[in-house]
């Protein structure tokens, strides 16, 4: 077979893949006749409201000098750690909002970092490469800093996040620059999997966020730069179980929703959509409106335990607390008196839901939970 | 009105100056308007108007303000707020007292707020007949609200607008802090005071202070709860004490306002600073009496007495119970610092403390937690000693030259502020007046020259220029040193001493054991023992940490990036092989071994590989000879040509390909190399390998660079090879490619000139950072260049030889790599993050440009169809008359390249770029591109230094 014969294959397949898809994208709108907030409000729910004292800022934790770029917090509820751009990660003592270490990074540039399971450990990735993870209770050299405890190595490009896989504190999921998501097995230091890369049904552009169901650990979801979300089996690493298209910008941010039936992204589209992994469907889009050049990014998203609030931090400082059901705003925490300075770069809520932390290019986070009077009935 | 009307008529009629920058127009008549240059009135430009900040206030204050008593909180009318205020039960009379007077303040506070014009004169209204008196007098109680009136910030636009904001929720917070103090509402209305001292006057600070206030609140009372029930229980707490916390300080604006009546409303930031240094000083001394009015009371709560342990203010003096410490210093980022003095210098007396622990840190926090509050004490830049308070020989210090002086090997132990005298020569250390009493590192260039009075001897003996004391003419004598004829000393740091005028060394104080003892005995210094060598002091200089802050200060970062294939590699390993005293550590260079090794198999596989295609070409050649000849059917039957190799190599090619294929080159060769080097070398001499290398212009696989190392493959494969540096250089892949590397460096001092002053001290300080990242890395998004907004310089790579390179994207087009470097730097030019970044444009590779124009146009790059050089007809003559000198196609394409790039820079942001001509290969070359580099760097930090008439003549330099 000659090349040129392969080549006008190739460009028919091409052709073929194409109408196919556009024939889906049309079936797809088609069925959708509704989404969640439309039948929402055909059935008469009523929105949630937020009285004053409902979500305060009840802390802030100053000590970074630099962007802070990424959180986590640990499951036993009362401890995060932090990265930010002076080249450290701080672990902080929610409760007393004290630092418990500061160590400062191999490579200054990081963008991500994550709380093992257990707490003892904390993984930091960035723009080497790399995901290392430190120990946290192994002893500090001469000058406080700890010691990599291991270095797990080989992206391609830069580690854009990391998660930890529930329950299992050996075994991390990251997303890089690569286009290529990886699941470590962090006793070996060695890659137990790659998804994508070579392989047609992967990301064609940088891998921004992974997100993996908390029901079923076996599936994650990651959010790329070609404006998809990818749903992935651990077991299956060939193929993307499925694409999810929608987003008109690069998806920074994915979490599963906590039934784990659906997930959630954030755009530069400046947009949160709500998809269901099952059929694939977009159930709902969260857009605020704004001027036509100002349209700010979702930079980080998060869900409330029960799965009602989306909040969602945005690059021009606003952090929005939306309605699931409703698709309404809820509460805009940037536009309260207290509010972080800069660009919201990430934020998470705590394992059991009782207080939302957020993360500033202004260098501080801050915790925010009810603050009001809790009325026994 | 009047004044715009008249400003719009030309002046000069009326022999005010005539300003001829425009002609008069004198053309046909205009049909349409013409757009007139108004002049611009400065009275009438909309500034931030008071009304508006109010406003501002309003809308701020609406999400949270949801006054229980008061009815609507839309109607912020003054007088119903101020009923809400007065509404308030409060349990002893005496604070209702002290409130209704504060109300009374309050009202008055309305007053300004509606005209600040006026406040001037409305101000001191309410302190002679508000609550000075009234509150003072009564609240013996809690002199706290006595204190407040220490609080000197107010007069400030910001502070009535949050008194107003205040005022609205005054209500809501006494109801709430009823509840939770139960009925000691006193303590939630006084209890910031502290903080609002100290903020700084500013609205900023009040920002600080407020949040401060809320991370505080939360830990009330029991902090050791777990999270759900503080959030639920505490929390409540929040927004209330926010707003009492506002309305204390719109009290107290009131009652400052006759302290600051002084205060222009529109006085600007500097001013602020001023007066909050200066209030700042006021705070301290006011804060003396308020401490006696309640005895060793907590600043925040009011409670026990000066018994119970408490937590002190590093800055500002408050004292904290254990219930409260947390709340007034939230996380403590500087140390044990009430929230709003976070960023202040602390206090001097309290050095001493510094990252001293007390007991209570330690009952209240863990180990962990207390460990890092003392070490950011200790290490933050604003806790350490402001340089302008050491004083040496007469000179404040700056900063720098207070770091030099902390980080020499031997520094003054225990530096206080105050003045000093220092022998810059002996390396004797004083304080002003008094005997020596230390021996510091010498020759460090601080302060000014030593004065003969420095430490107020009277024995006219002297000492490097200084009148030494009676005891140290003791010493001398007891050391065997001749002072008589009131002699002039002069004193090296090694304790050899001479005479002034003569050279010869007449001996050695510390020479005699006892020397020393007797020192001791009259308490004089000696030198310490790390300040014997210089070899050691050199030493120690590098391997004495700088702090962390100052690090920061001093590290100036440059970016390095480029295009694929632009060089940018080997300006790095050129960087590091140059100013690195260890460039690579012999771990390093173990790796590099291996990875030249591992390429050099690599073009060795190539070359197998275009051995096997030239030997079936020529095979097939001859058998098309045979078959049209047919003659030398005999010869030919071996099937040979000059590309045959032996079985035994032949096994090893095609081993050597079967690994290539399958990819597993890397984890095959480091061991492998050991087996194979002979074998290797066998090859290298085979002809049929030496033919293939002779055609290697036809494999397209192996790069330029391959020969380099080809060439010299026998040596390279060998067990015992080390790589130079210029292999080094030369190598592919040897730097994390898939990455970013960073590289420390400073420029090494150059001869010591005589010229070389002050500032070139502080230049050996400067650090730079070269940070290289890869640009497939960098994705074509620049997702993550916003990390890079604090480098100070971004140096953008270009391969001139590049502009006849094609790259195949993903549809298999090809893309001249010229182009996309171009593409690239545009995209980086115009990312937002460095909108006002200084770019250097560095033209690689121009050892291969020059030979490679001479054959393919630069006009094969279609950005470059407009390179028409003028080359003179006679150039190969030029060429070897130096004095008849006309540019080579090289240089000449350099320059168009240079310019190319230029314009487009200015047309994207109309500033100027610097450009710089690179051959990676040579270190002089890069030497010079980086120290370019440094004097833009400069040049940076000088330019706010130069007037706006300097600034014109660089921008017009940049639109050219």
């Amino acid at each position: 077979m000659s090349v040129a014969e392969l080549k006008e294959r190739h460009k028919v397949a091409t052709e073929t893949v194409n109408s196919l898809r556009e024939r889906l994208k049309q079936k797809r709108v088609q069925l959708l006749d509704t989404d969640v907030a439309g039948y929402a409000r055909a059935q008469g729910k009523a929105p949630v409201t937020f009285g004053p004292t409902d979500l305060v800022c009840c802390r802030t934790l100053q000590g970074h000098t630099g962007k802070v770029y990424s959180l986590d917090w640990t499951p036993e509820k009362n401890r995060i750690v932090s990265v930010s751009q002076d080249g450290r990660f701080i672990v902080w003592n929610a409760l007393t909002s004290q630092k418990t270490h500061a160590i400062k990074l191999p490579c200054a540039w990081v963008m991500t970092c994550a709380f093992a399971p257990n707490g003892q450990s904390v993984a930091c990735g960035g723009l080497d490469s790399v995901c290392s993870i430190f120990n946290l209770n192994s002893p500090v050299d001469r000058d406080g800093n700890l010691p990599v405890s291991k270095m797990l190595s080989g992206h391609k490009g830069y580690v854009s996040s990391c998660q930890y896989v529930p329950d299992e504190d050996s075994r991390l999921i990251t997303g890089s620059g690569d286009q290529t998501c990886v699941l470590w097995d962090i006793t070996t230091g060695l890659r137990t999997s790659v998804f994508g890369g070579e392989f047609q049904s992967g990301h064609t552009a940088d891998v921004l966020s992974v997100s993996i169901n908390g029901s079923n650990s076996r599936m994650f979801i990651s959010g790329s730069c070609d404006s998809t979300a990818r749903l992935w089996d651990t077991r299956v690493a060939s193929r993307a179980v499925h694409t999810y298209h929608g987003h008109e910008g690069d998806v920074n941010a994915v979490k599963f929703f906590p039934d784990g039936n659906r997930f959630g992204t954030g755009s530069d589209d400046g947009t949160c959509r709500l998809f269901d992994i099952r059929t694939g469907h977009e159930l709902q889009v969260y857009y605020q409106q704004h001027g036509v050049n100002e349209i700010p990014h979702v930079t980080s998203i998060a869900f409330s335990i029960s799965g009602r609030l989306l909040i969602a931090g945005y690059s021009n400082g606003h952090c929005i607390v939306w309605d699931t059901l409703l698709a309404q705003v809820v509460l805009n925490l940037g536009l309260l008196q207290n509010s972080h300075e800069g660009r919201i770069s990430c934020l998470g809520v705590s394992a059991d839901g009782s207080a939302l932390c957020t993360g500033s290019w202004d260098t501080n986070l801050k915790i925010w939970a009810f603050g009001g009077i809790r009325r026994m009935t | 009105m009047a004044k715009v009307g008249a400003s719009g008529f030309p002046p000069g009629e009326d022999g005010s100056p005539q300003y001829s920058f425009a002609l008069e127009y004198e053309g046909p008549p205009v049909s349409r308007d013409l757009p007139r240059a108004l002049p611009i009135n400065l009275k009438h430009i909309p500034v931030a108007a008071v009304v508006a900040q109010v406003s501002v206030a309003e809308k701020l204050a609406l999400p949270v303000v949801q006054p229980i008593g008061a009815a609507d909180p839309l109607a912020k009318k003054v007088s119903r707020e101020l009923g809400a205020a007065d509404s308030t039960v409060s349990p002893t009379s005496v604070i209702q007292n002290s409130r209704e007077s504060a109300s009374k303040e309050l009202d008055s506070a309305s007053e300004i707020a509606a005209s600040p014009a006026a406040s001037g004169v409305a101000a001191p209204v309410p302190r002679g007949g508000g609550g000075k008196s009234s509150s003072s007098g009564n609240l013996s109680s809690s002199g706290a609200l006595e204190f407040s009136n220490a609080n000197c910030l107010s007069g400030e636009l910001s502070d009535v607008v949050s008194s107003s904001r205040g005022l609205e929720s005054s209500s809501i917070s006494h109801e709430h802090s009823r509840e939770l103090f139960n009925g000691a509402q006193s303590c939630s209305t006084i209890e910031f005071c502290d903080s609002f001292d100290k903020s700084a006057g500013s609205s900023r600070a009040f920002r600080v202070s407020n949040v401060g206030k809320e991370s505080i609140d939360l830990d009330d009372s029991n902090s050791r709860l777990d999270w759900a029930s503080s959030g639920s229980v505490l929390s409540l707490e929040c927004p209330s004490s926010r707003k009492t916390g506002d309305c204390t300080e719109s009290n107290h604006d009131v009652r400052r306002n006759p302290v600051v009546t002084f205060h222009d409303i529109e006085s600007d930031g500097g001013l602020e600073e001023e007066f909050s240094r200066e209030e700042q000083e006021v705070v301290r001394v006011k804060r003396q009496p308020q401490s006696k009015g309640k005895k060793g009371s907590c600043y925040r709560c009011f409670k026990g007495n000066r018994f119970t342990e408490k937590e002190v203010c590093l800055v500002c003096d408050a004292k904290y119970c254990s219930h409260c410490v947390l709340r007034a210093m939230g996380s403590m980022p500087e140390g044990r610092k009430c929230v709003s003095c976070i960023g202040f210098p602390i206090d001097e007396s309290k050095r001493t403390n510094l990252g001293k622990c007390s007991r209570m840190l330690k009952r209240l926090l863990n180990d962990l937690e207390v460990k890092q509050i003392m070490k950011a004490e200790k290490l933050c830049e604003a806790n350490q000693l402001p340089s302008e308070y050491v004083c040496v020989n007469g000179n404040p210090l700056c900063p720098e030259e207070l770091l030099m002086l902390q980080t020499c090997p031997s520094p003054p132990k225990k530096l206080k502020p105050g003045n000093y005298w220092y022998d810059k020569v002996s390396g004797l250390w004083g304080k002003e007046g008094e005997k020596p009493s230390q021996i510091i590192s010498p020759h460090l260039h601080v302060g000014g020259p030593i004065m003969e009075n420095a430490s107020n001897g009277n024995t006219q003996v002297f000492m490097n220029g200084r009148q030494i004391t009676k005891v140290e003419l003791r010493m001398l004598q007891l050391a065997g040193v001749q002072c008589a004829g009131n002699p002039h000393f002069w004193v090296n740091e090694d304790g050899s001493y001479q005479e002034e005028g003569q050279k010869n060394t007449k001996g050695y104080i510390w020479g005699k054991a006892g020397t020393k003892l007797l020192c001791a005995f009259l308490s004089l210094p000696v030198p310490s023992k790390s300040s014997g060598s210089h070899v050691e002091q050199s030493n120690s200089l590098l391997s004495r940490s700088v702090p962390d802050y100052v690090g920061q200060r001093m590290l100036q970062k440059i970016l390095l990036v480029g295009y694929s294939g632009s060089g940018t590699s080997t300006i790095f390993k050129q960087v590091k092989l140059l100013y690195d005293a260890v460039p690579f550590s012999a771990e390093e260079r173990e790796n590099l071994k291996l990875t030249i090794q591992g390429n050099v198999y690599t073009y060795l596989g190539i070359l197998l590989e275009g051995r096997e295609r030239f030997e079936d070409e020529s095979l097939s050649h001859m058998r098309k000879n045979r078959s049209s000849g047919g003659n030398d059917h005999i010869e030919n039957q071996e099937k040979k040509s000059i590309y045959s190799i032996g079985p035994r190599l032949k096994a090893f090619s095609d081993w050597l390909l079967k690994t290539m294929v399958s990819g597993n080159l890397e984890a095959i060769f480091p061991a492998a190399t050991r087996e194979y080097a002979p074998l290797v070398e066998e090859l290298w001499k085979d002809p049929a390998i030496q033919a293939t290398y002779s055609r290697k212009n036809e494999l397209e696989m192996l790069p330029t660079i391959a020969n380099y190392f080809l060439e010299r493959a026998v040596d390279i494969l060998r067990l015992d090879y080390d790589p130079s540096d210029l292999d080094i250089l030369y190598s592919e892949g040897v730097i994390s490619s898939n990455g970013l590397a960073c590289v420390d460096f400073s420029f090494p001092q150059s001869a010591p000139d005589d010229y070389t002053d002050s500032m070139d001290q502080h230049d050996s300080l400067l650090r730079y950072q070269l940070i290289r990242v890869n640009a497939r890395g960098l994705g074509e998004n620049c997702k993550w260049l916003d990390m890079f907004e604090d480098v100070g310089l971004v140096t953008f790579c270009v391969s001139l030889s590049d502009y006849d390179k094609y790259t195949p994207d993903a549809n298999g087009s090809l893309t001249n790599n010229m182009i996309l470097s171009r593409r690239f730097f545009e995209s980086i030019v115009a990312h937002p993050t460095f909108d006002q970044m200084d770019f250097l444009l560095m033209l690689t590779k121009f050892d291969l440009f020059e030979e490679e124009v001479e054959q393919v146009p630069l006009t094969e790059c279609e950005w470059f169809d407009d390179f028409h050089p003028l080359v003179s007809s006679h150039r190969s003559n030029s060429r070897s008359n130096s004095i008849n000198y006309s540019p080579t196609l090289g240089q000449l394409g350099f320059h168009y390249v240079a310019v190319k790039f230029k314009r487009l820079y200015a047309s994207l942001t109309g500033r100027n770029l610097y450009v710089a001509l690179v051959k990676g290969l040579e270190p002089d070359s890069v030497d010079a591109a980086l120290k370019y580099a440094r004097e833009i760097l400069k040049w940076d930090e000088e330019r706010v230094n130069f007037s706006l008439s300097e600034y014109s003549m660089y921008s017009t330099e940049g639109s050219s």
